[in-house]
């Protein structure tokens, strides 16, 4: 069965970079461009995966939205693949230190530029590993 | 006795260590107490945290729930701290998300907002909890004679707040009637005066400094008084290079308002920190200035 | 769910309703131009930057100087007919740019802010001087040393503190902003 994934990116350059590859690759893509209409989408549909930018609209909303699904019974088990540009954004702030999101637990974080490569493995390990989880638990 | 939670900010803190301490005089004398909030953090604001709107939340948020706990709605005497704290306050109330995900934050300082704390600018107090009438009955040593420019500048009117005048305001005017001075009006007095621009644009910022003051003197104007720090060392620090860049001769003394009505109020000039100004307070009539001890103009 | 979306809607994406596109109903009657004091200076005037967003023109819009040099005064929008938070839009396009690293060579603005935040972020209070060092050469020599007269004579009537103050709960302070921006080796 194809896999439906979810991205919330509000750069639309970067969105249509990442679904073609992912097109490609056999996955059926829906797209948020905020986080308001990112959360409507994971409350209304079904996804196997979440794409998820952090820097968004008035700042660092991706994180709002990560917190948001691990507390949700629902949608806990989502896996969740963080993409992001912050270093470029606003690493400036904190010069040489890691990006961070410890107060949530993501499955995967990775800096843009993606490698497309690298992005296919990342998305299909990443649902592999949440079937997985999900089967043992039957 | 009225009693409000105090919430100085960073520029308070010595920029203008004279609108604090003409505050704290001035209130008191009035049967008001302003408790300064516990360990306070900069509220970020200027015109320089767009960067991550959220963070520029969390930060007002933290003053505003140390106030919260305090039981008293909190006043700050800085306008763009005013506006900074006035729609953090007002965004938390409207968006439950957004309230969540910063009081997540505030955990790690052991605090909660839960939106009920009432934002004021300083001049408020006297406007409105003081009253002009109050203020009135409580002057020994009216200003009389002497014409002041009401300075309102931006964020104390702007973005509206309520439901109040932002075109024509009144209520600088009734204070500086009710301490016994002529207010003046001149077509600047809500003008912005560009001094944000300082660093991003020189020349804009200076043009308009000049326009403001120019405004001013034309109407006659003694003094300018204000109701910001960032208003306040705006229009008296960069006057000297208006003058060196634009050649002209300006020299108003640019006063807190706070400091106009302590004179009024009997307070010696000392504890009003008048003396810290680049240009000194030279009143019209002279008689008014030698009876008061004052500094003469100093060019 | 829509394929892509226009520069239009990317930029209301900012905004803080987030809701809808305020600026599609700008009908251009220019009165946020006739009121901006810093329209003068402007290479676009807040009425033609929204009507470069509305057409889409992504790359005249970032060129553009408009929103560094906009004061934040507010007089636009309070007067406004369509309600439109134009203030705010000129927020969110330097954010826009500073997030896209876009921001032109030599603007003092974005230089500025960095050190500002960074200032905040570090010591909960914010502290004149060690700003005034980070902007004040990119100054002219003649702009520089009257920078400098300013800073000498706040110094000498005690108006500019000297050391940086902080905050006492500092620990907590930090551990508090790493919730909100997911960087930094805290802990
Ligand atoms: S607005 Fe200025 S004075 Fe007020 S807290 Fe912030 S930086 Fe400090
Ligand atoms: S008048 Fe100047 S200092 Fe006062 S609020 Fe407006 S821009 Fe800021
Ligand atoms: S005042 Fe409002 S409606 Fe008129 S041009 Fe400006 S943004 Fe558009
Ligand atoms: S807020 Fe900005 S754009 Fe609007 S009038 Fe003031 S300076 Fe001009």
């Amino acid at each position: 069965m194809t896999k439906k994934l979810l991205m919330i990116d509000d750069d639309p350059d970067f969105v249509s970079g990442i679904k073609a590859i992912l097109d490609k690759g056999g996955f059926e893509v829906d797209v948020a461009y905020n986080p308001k209409d990112g959360m409507t989408a994971l409350q209304t549909k079904q996804y196997d995966l979440l794409l998820l930018d952090i820097m968004m609209g008035r700042g660092a909303e991706g994180i709002m939205i990560a917190r948001k699904l691990r507390k949700d019974v629902k949608l806990r088990e989502l896996p969740v693949l963080i993409m992001t540009g912050m270093r470029e954004q606003i690493a400036f702030l904190f010069p040489g230190e890691p990006i961070h999101p410890r107060f949530v637990e993501i499955d995967e974080l990775v800096e843009k530029p993606v490698e497309p490569k690298m992005l296919l493995e990342k998305v299909n390990s990443l649902i592999a590993a949440a079937e997985a989880k999900k089967a043992g638990k039957k | 006795m009225k009693e409000f939670a105090y919430f100085p900010g960073c520029s308070l803190e010595k920029m203008a260590s004279s609108y604090h301490m003409s505050a704290m005089e001035t209130t008191q004398k009035l049967g008001v107490k302003l408790n300064e909030l516990d360990d306070w953090n900069c509220c970020g604001a200027t015109t320089y945290f767009y960067i991550d709107e959220l963070l520029a939340y969390t930060l007002c948020a933290r003053n505003l729930a140390i106030a919260e706990k305090t039981g008293l709605d909190v006043v700050a005497p800085c306008s763009a701290c005013y506006k900074n704290m006035f729609f953090t306050a007002a965004h938390l109330k409207k968006d439950e998300d957004l309230a969540e995900h910063v009081n997540f934050a505030l955990e790690e300082d052991n605090l909660h907002f839960s939106g009920n704390v009432k934002v004021k600018h300083l001049i408020e107090v006297f406007a409105q909890d003081i009253g002009p009438d109050e203020l009135k009955s409580k002057v020994t040593k009216p200003l009389e004679g002497i014409r002041i420019a009401p300075y309102y500048g931006c964020q104390i009117i702007r973005p509206q707040k309520e439901k109040e005048d932002v075109e024509q305001p009144q209520f600088f005017e009734e204070l500086i009637s009710a301490i016994g001075a002529t207010p003046i009006n001149y077509p600047l007095k809500m003008r912005c005066c560009g001094g944000s621009l300082i660093i991003s644009s020189r020349t804009a910022a200076l043009t308009m400094v000049r326009n403001l003051l120019q405004s001013a003197v034309d109407n006659q104007a003694a003094v300018i008084a204000t109701a910001c720090p960032m208003c306040q060392v705006n229009l008296e620090v960069y006057q000297q290079q208006v003058n060196l860049e634009f050649g002209t001769n300006f020299s108003v003394p640019v006063m807190y308002f706070t400091q106009l009505i302590g004179m009024a109020l009997g307070i010696p000039n000392k504890k009003l920190g008048i003396g810290k100004e680049f240009v000194a307070m030279a009143p019209t009539p002279l008689a008014v200035e030698t009876a008061w001890g004052l500094p003469r103009k100093t060019k | 769910m829509t394929d892509t979306i226009t520069f239009g809607q990317e930029i209301s994406n900012l905004l803080h309703a987030a809701e809808g596109e305020p600026l599609k109903t700008c009908i251009q009657c220019g009165t946020c131009s006739g009121t901006c004091p810093v329209a003068g200076y402007m290479d676009n005037s807040p009425r033609q930057i929204i009507a470069l967003i509305n057409l889409g023109k992504k790359e005249q819009v970032l060129e553009s100087n408009t929103f560094w040099y906009c004061a934040s005064c507010y007089h636009c929008t309070v007067r406004c007919p369509q309600e439109i938070n134009i203030t705010e839009l000129m927020y969110a396009l330097k954010r826009y740019s500073i997030w896209k690293n876009r921001y032109k060579e030599g603007l003092i603005g974005p230089t500025f802010s960095e050190a500002f935040v960074k200032m905040i972020v570090r010591g909960g209070r914010s502290f004149e001087p060690v700003l005034a060092t980070s902007y004040i050469f990119s100054f002219n020599t003649r702009e520089f040393v009257q920078e400098i007269q300013g800073a000498t004579e706040l110094l000498l009537k005690g108006r500019l503190p000297l050391l940086p103050a902080r905050i006492k709960r500092l620990e907590n302070f930090r551990r508090m902003i790493g919730r909100i921006i997911p960087m930094g080796g805290l802990e």
